[in-house]
């Protein structure tokens, strides 16, 4: 498994380490989907700062992950791409529709909390 | 591009071989001019007096001739041109020097046409002087003549190549002048980048100027990005793709990308070409760009004072 996932109060925050395998996409997909669940999170990002390469298989399974978060009950932000991974992705076509992206971790979680359902919580 | 001779680089021996062959100058050409080198001599004067005075008589090319020592001097580079032409030995020397020759009347700014035009007088006085010369010898009137035909129109053409380099070196270093203009990725306000485009887009510069957007996306942890092409004269569906491309890029790292500046001429086009308008935003002028990337980011600007309080 290459990449991590810390707990941040409402949060999810999956730090993808380098290259990724399919395999290990495939392996972040389903422990994500486990921690929303296990965690009752309401948002979740994914740091993708150190991916230097984005094929179809990533961008296909970020928007899985993205749908599968959704209908658990929360927001998923992809932070972190660099200008050349935007690039080279935008002119493969592969441009995250429909998905919110950030600039970084910082970002990304403003974003989080400024669309994240409100809920109630104990004084 | 190689062959082609430039001002500055001279010719090559073998072009100048090659040019020759194609005017069929020959070994025997070079016998009959060297043997008209006395008839010339003897014509000489009477040739260059003719000549400057057909030059005068004319307000384009007497305007050249203001100046009597200008006029001496050139009358006598002139004489000598009149007499090298019949002196043989055309190599490498004469040609570069044909060429030195042709620079210099580019850069005094003589036109094409007054340059042929003196070539062609040149050639019908001559050929006049050639006749009254060999009038018991026409044939040999003829041949030496048609030898220094060929000798002026290799004259002619290494001088016209000058003024067509020159031109083309000019309009090279306009062309490099615009692709180098600089575009400046101005921060704006916190989060909101300015990016003004003027000139000429083509496909490396769309590029470059993506990379710079990106990665001023990324330094300056930019929101929203005015990009203004009020100063673009046109964009193709090359450009067009590229811009689009652009703004998806800068979407990807979480920066909406307003197009401002977009012309009524620039417009049609993007329609033509089909280019999809669809996820980019676009306002006519750079005011509307700032007002909407302020809205976007939340800022409302109020004027604290009127323009009359205003000093």
């Amino acid at each position: 498994m290459r990449a991590s996932i810390l707990k941040q109060n409402r949060f999810l925050i999956a730090s993808v380490q380098g290259s990724m395998s399919d395999a290990d996409l495939v392996q972040l997909r389903d422990e994500l989907g486990s921690g929303v669940r296990r965690h009752r999170s309401t948002g979740v990002i994914i740091d993708v700062t150190m991916l230097d390469v984005m094929d179809s298989f990533a961008v296909r399974t970020l928007r899985g992950i993205a749908q599968m978060v959704k209908l658990l009950g929360a927001e998923c932000v992809v932070v972190g791409i660099q200008p050349e991974v935007a690039f080279s992705m935008v002119q493969l076509g592969l441009t995250l529709e429909g998905m919110t992206t950030a600039l970084d971790l910082e970002d990304g979680l403003d974003a989080l909390q400024a669309r994240a359902p409100v809920r109630s919580s104990l004084l | 591009m190689a062959k082609q001779p430039s001002v500055g680089a001279g010719i090559s021996e073998q072009e100048l071989v090659q040019r020759k062959a194609f005017l069929e100058f020959r070994d025997d050409d070079l016998a009959n001019l060297m043997s008209i080198n006395d008839v010339a001599r003897q014509y000489a004067d009477s040739m260059i007096e003719d000549f400057y005075k057909h030059l005068l008589s004319f307000e384009e090319t007497s305007a050249f001739f203001h100046d009597p020592q200008v006029l001496e001097r050139v009358k006598r580079a002139q004489q000598q041109y009149f007499l090298r032409l019949t002196q043989g030995n055309y190599d490498l020397a004469y040609a570069e020097n044909r060429l030195n020759i042709g620079a210099i009347h580019e850069r005094i700014g003589l036109p094409v046409k007054a340059y042929l035009g003196m070539y062609n007088y040149y050639l019908r006085a001559v050929a006049t002087r050639l006749v009254e010369a060999y009038r018991d010898a026409p044939k040999q009137a003829w041949t030496g003549f048609l030898s220094l035909m060929k000798l002026t129109f290799l004259d002619i053409g290494l001088a016209i190549d000058t003024y067509i380099n020159s031109r083309e070196r000019t309009i090279r270093e306009q062309q490099e002048a615009i692709q180098e203009l600089p575009t400046p990725v101005l921060p704006f306000r916190e989060g909101m980048l300015l990016v003004p485009i003027i000139g000429l887009i083509d496909s490396q510069r769309a590029r470059l100027l993506t990379e710079q957007l990106l990665s001023a996306v990324r330094a300056n942890r930019a929101k929203v990005v005015v990009m203004d092409i009020t100063g673009v004269q046109a964009v193709d569906s090359k450009v067009g793709n590229h811009l689009v491309q652009t703004v998806e890029a800068a979407r990807l790292m979480g920066a909406t990308v307003i197009l401002a500046g977009v012309s009524p001429e620039i417009a049609q086009t993007m329609v033509t070409v089909g280019i999809e308008l669809g996820r980019m935003t676009t306002v006519g002028d750079l005011q509307s760009g700032i007002e909407r990337a302020e809205e976007l980011l939340g800022y409302t600007v109020t004027r604290t004072r009127t323009r009359s309080q205003a000093t």
